[in-house]
């Protein structure tokens, strides 16, 4: 089935509360409303109302070592609870240990006892709020001398040991390979179609020898024609445009989503004509 | 090398002051360092802090120049790991690190108090406000009602400086007053009415007041205390006149006793 989404930002609460927006559902970023009360979770009921809704975390640290945060998952289930959202998302990375917070999504070795610690803690998570974890890969700037395989193995792996399922990342695909010399095209191949439940597409800084993932441009074409393979390559899959710094009005992130929608649609056809 | 001990490194290269290069970081296709690549989470970390930082102590670094904040917000990150999931709890003791950084300009501290309690109610736990209908509809039902309650974001804290006056400016962009002690210290209330964090100075019998609902005195009590302390006022006529406020201010949660 087609269905096109945007991030919710607060920039953009009026314009989805005035008009009934065109968009099949709006993704929150959950740690933005994982507050005691007040305007973000009044703004957040008023809106789910008119929209259905899907959740997006940045703190779960799926990958640290010292396990899951309990309170932040309690937190993180009670807000499940009050949305009923369509999946949870967060991304496959660590964000601290012992205590400390990086506030980052730091990248994971690919090895055999990676994969053990994230099944392990995904397992937990999937207990907790009793249905499958969306896992987004993230964007790398480097690698490890101890990973023992490359990303889409290591995330096929993962979904084999645990059922979650996978938020691919068009424009981190494209940013981790350029910053580490894979293909793209190699990547898609090598994860599980039938795991893949949402597409990001979001716009990043070149700084000519290295990408930097920032969120704060419009999609740049080279993530459209890797996004056009990927739905040769998928089929139709969920999609939405992220944006978090820089936002502009929402006419333009609309806009931006059509373009989704009409590569999406051609692909969608050509497949069906062959 | 093991998952635990590539992530303490990891995490210790991004508190550490300079970036090193790692040998556990594989070399890059594109001849980049690893020192450099470190540098990017590095970096990250910091301006990610900063600008929490910015966007909570706004007015304190409109009043002491965005400039002189960034150096302080910097050096303060050096010092202050952060232990909060939530990056906005970011901060908690950011103005008395100023306090102590600005010796001279102690009203720093206030304005930055005020930045920080205000962000606090912002989002702080929801509670129904008494409403001056259901008080009456209680009253007429012959209920007896011995106890009020504060909504949970209401907070009190002292000051010494005219930062009220200067935070006001801040907030309007208006022309900053110079910074004078005040001739007594004034108490500010600070809560969220709806979904605004609001603030207002309070008189010596409203600070008392309040302070002996936040320690759960019942009203009788609270009467008492402040006809003790207060000899010369009708405290039932000036409870009265407060109770007026309190409702239309919303501070009163509709959960009584």
């Amino acid at each position: 089935m087609f269905s096109f989404g945007l991030g919710l930002r607060t920039q953009h609460y009026h314009d989805f509360l005035n008009t009934q927006q065109p968009v099949d559902w709006l993704e929150i970023l959950s740690d933005n409303y994982m507050v005691d009360g007040g305007k973000p979770l009044m703004m957040l009921d008023k809106i789910r109302e008119l929209y259905p809704m899907v959740m997006h975390g940045v703190s779960l640290s799926i990958g640290s070592v010292n396990g899951i945060d309990n309170s932040y998952l309690k937190k993180l289930k009670a807000l499940e609870q009050r949305v009923q959202p369509m999946w949870v998302s967060d991304h496959l990375c660590w964000s601290g240990v012992h205590g400390r917070k990086m506030h980052d999504l730091l990248p994971l070795p690919y090895t055999q006892e990676a994969l053990k610690v994230l099944t392990r803690n995904i397992h937990q998570v999937q207990d907790a709020l009793q249905r499958p974890l969306v896992l987004e890969n993230v964007s790398s700037y480097l690698e490890f001398e101890s990973s023992e395989m490359y990303e889409w193995e290591f995330l096929s792996a993962l979904c084999r040991s645990t059922g979650c399922k996978l938020l691919l990342d068009i424009n981190n695909i494209y940013v981790s390979a350029f910053n580490h010399g894979f293909s793209a095209c190699d990547y898609m191949q090598g994860v599980p179609a039938e795991s893949i439940a949402q597409f990001h597409l979001a716009g990043h800084q070149n700084n000519g020898d290295h990408l930097i993932d920032t969120h704060d441009h419009p999609v740049c074409d080279g993530v459209w024609e890797l996004y056009r393979k990927a739905v040769k390559h998928f089929g139709f899959v969920p999609t939405m445009i992220e944006r978090d710094d820089n936002i502009p009005p929402l006419e333009d992130l609309l806009s931006e989503l059509n373009i989704a929608r009409s590569i999406a649609s051609e692909e969608i056809n050509q497949r069906t004509a062959s | 090398m093991k998952l635990e001990e590539l992530q303490n490194q990891f995490q210790s290269q991004l508190l550490a002051q300079n970036c090193k290069d790692a040998d556990w970081i594989a070399a890059s296709s594109r001849g980049l360092s690893s020192e450099f690549r470190v540098s990017i989470y590095h970096n990250a970390y910091r301006v990610r802090l900063a600008e929490t930082l910015l966007d909570t102590f706004e007015h304190t670094a409109n009043y002491i120049t965005v400039e002189l904040f960034e150096t302080l917000a910097y050096a303060y990150i050096e010092k202050h790991p952060s232990t909060n999931t939530n990056i906005g709890m970011y901060g908690q003791h950011f103005p008395d690190y100023l306090k102590q950084e600005l010796p001279s300009c102690q009203e720093v501290f206030e304005i930055a108090m005020m930045d920080w309690l205000l962000r606090r109610a912002f989002d702080g736990p929801d509670s129904l406000a008494l409403t001056k209908h259901r008080l009456e509809s209680i009253v007429a039902s012959g209920a007896d009602i011995s106890l009020l309650k504060l909504v949970p974001t209401v907070c009190l804290y002292s000051q010494q400086w005219n930062s009220l006056d200067i935070w006001h400016a801040a907030n309007h962009d208006i022309t900053t007053p110079v910074a004078i002690t005040l001739p007594e210290p004034i108490t500010v209330m600070i809560w969220r009415k709806e979904t605004s964090p609001h603030f207002r100075s309070l008189s010596s019998i409203e600070t008392k007041a309040v302070e002996l609902l936040q320690s759960g005195q019942s009203i009788e009590s609270l009467c008492e205390i402040l006809n003790k302390q207060f000899p010369g006022l009708d405290i039932a006529t000036e409870f009265g006149k407060l109770l007026v406020r309190w409702l239309d201010d919303q501070i009163l949660s509709s959960n009584i006793d």
